[in-house]
């Protein structure tokens, strides 16, 4: 054989597509050969035959790989419209084709309620039939098409799973009871995302580390930034102290390999319950709010910095606050302040304020959910972009 | 979201329209990067439009902003609204982009 001919012979044992041909007229086979010739010889279509429904079915068992059954209706053994409805049994992903007579409508809507894509009309005509075959293969290709997205959807939705995971496995679920204040945090997860966390860290001569932050992106890649973020964070605020030099040298290291251009605001606070001062520094974070006893509100100073990861080098200002007796600090990311309801209208940073105008003295936990609750209630039927977050430390009363 | 891009004299004007969050920031990177392409001496992005832009959006400009720094190509910012203007704030974006008042001092501060 020459290799021109064992080419043409290798796509013809391999076509594009096969096509089950089930019919008791033995004719049917030399004409089907003669008239598709030209599209057997070229690789694109493969036929195969069977004499009635029982025949179709083993050749279904036997051969995984066909996509189209063209049936005749009346044959003996097992007749087509029986076919029909045994073909999803054995592979549901085939299409079939059925071959009636000329207005014969009552076979014809039965073929087509038991499920068949298309039908053709006795006698054959071949360039109608070619149309036809084309068509359902056209739909199959489609049909196969949205099938492996939808799978790659699965996997994403699995990949975003993880994320969740990650995120949820860091936060810490119990807080340090020191002198003089309590402390809590909660977030509220939006579907498919892993973008924020918050952190309690114990210092020494129990002082308290309190982180919060928002990673940029969603998805894995970001709740793997997170962790390193988080890690870095904990492992810079417990050797190195000063908020500004912790922020500076996680900004750093996350520097050293950050492609994606990634980056996380951070807000960082060391508190000194012995003085109730908070020193801070502000990595492009939401400034936190300060309320007071009264129901006063303010936002704590910016400190001149930057979201982490954005540039290498930086120095990481640093600010500190005398906080009194009864004060509560509200730390959030935009996911509160940003909620937005049907009407497309924000939340803002003025309906938190006006929560606590009311001057009610309420724990860390209260707080922080009344915040949660409140997000709720106004973003109603609107879906969660963004994940809510929020952390609170309360001063004890005198 | 949409952006428009308009060429004046070898500066490239992005005009950014619209919200940009995470649901369509790829998509903000792909029309920001056509409308940059590869030959433009400084690009200057006219936000005037931009109702929103939430962190995701942030790192695009960042991405893109990296990208030309790399290439020696200018980039400024011009004409964002309050919110627009304190996002870029409170990140610290600002200390990293040079952002204008207006498109015509954009414009000619980067035609220099």
């Amino acid at each position: 054989m020459s290799d021109r001919a064992s080419a043409r012979a290798a796509r013809r044992a391999n076509p594009d597509y096969r096509i089950l041909v089930v019919d008791d007229e033995p004719d049917l086979e030399r004409l089907v050969r003669q008239r598709m010739r030209r599209h057997i010889r070229s690789g694109r279509y493969g036929f195969e035959f069977a004499g009635n429904g029982i025949e179709a079915l083993e050749k279904l068992a036997q051969n995984r790989d066909i996509d189209i059954v063209l049936s005749d209706i009346n044959m003996p053994k097992m007749d087509g419209l029986t076919l029909l409805q045994q073909i999803p049994e054995v592979n549901a992903d085939i299409r079939s084709v059925i071959v009636s007579a000329y207005g014969d409508m009552e076979n014809i809507r039965t073929a087509m309620n038991r499920g068949a894509f298309d039908f053709v009309t006795k006698p054959i005509d071949f360039a109608d039939l070619q149309v036809t075959i084309d068509r359902t293969l056209k739909h199959l290709d489609e049909w196969r098409a949205a099938l492996a997205s939808r799978d790659k959807l699965v996997a994403l939705q699995n990949e975003l799973d993880v994320a969740t995971k990650i995120q949820q496995s860091i936060l810490p679920d119990k807080f340090p009871h020191a002198e003089g204040c309590e402390v809590f945090g909660c977030m509220e997860a939006a579907r498919n995302v892993g973008g924020d966390f918050f952190d309690v860290i114990r210092l020494e001569e129990g002082r308290l580390g309190l982180a919060v932050a928002d990673v940029s992106d969603k998805g894995v890649p970001a709740a793997l930034f997170m962790m390193s973020s988080r890690t870095l964070l904990k492992g810079s605020a417990v050797g190195v102290g000063d908020p500004g030099a912790v922020l500076s040298e996680v900004n750093d290291l996350l520097n050293e390999a950050n492609d994606a251009s990634m980056f996380v605001t951070v807000f960082y606070g060391v508190y000194d319950p012995a003085t109730k001062v908070l020193t801070f520094s502000n990595g492009g974070h939401n400034p936190p709010l300060v309320v007071h006893a009264d129901g006063s509100s303010e936002e704590l100073a910016l400190t001149g910095g930057i979201a982490l990861g954005a540039i290498p080098e930086f120095e990481f200002g640093q600010a500190s606050v005398q906080l009194r007796p009864g004060d509560l600090v509200v730390f959030f990311t935009d996911g509160v302040t940003e909620a937005i309801n049907i009407e497309d209208e924000e939340f803002g940073l003025e309906a938190v304020q006006a929560l606590f105008a009311d001057g009610e003295p309420r724990s860390a936990r209260e707080a922080a959910e009344m915040i949660l609750q409140a997000v709720r209630d106004f973003a109603g039927e609107a879906p969660q972009f963004d994940d809510l977050t929020c952390m609170t430390l309360r001063v004890a009363d005198e | 979201m949409n952006v428009q891009a308009e060429h004046h004299d070898g500066v490239l004007l992005a005009k950014v329209e619209g919200r940009v969050d995470s649901s369509n920031s790829q998509d903000f990177e792909r029309q920001l990067q056509a409308a940059i392409g590869d030959d433009v001496g400084a690009v200057v992005m006219d936000l005037a439009q931009l109702a929103y832009i939430s962190s995701a959006g942030l790192r695009v400009v960042l991405l893109v902003a990296k990208t030309l720094g790399q290439r020696n190509v200018s980039i400024s910012l011009c004409s964002l609204s309050d919110p627009v203007q304190s996002v870029f704030e409170i990140s610290g974006f600002n200390r990293i982009i040079q952002i204008y008042d207006n498109q015509a001092d954009a414009l000619a501060a980067a035609g220099k």
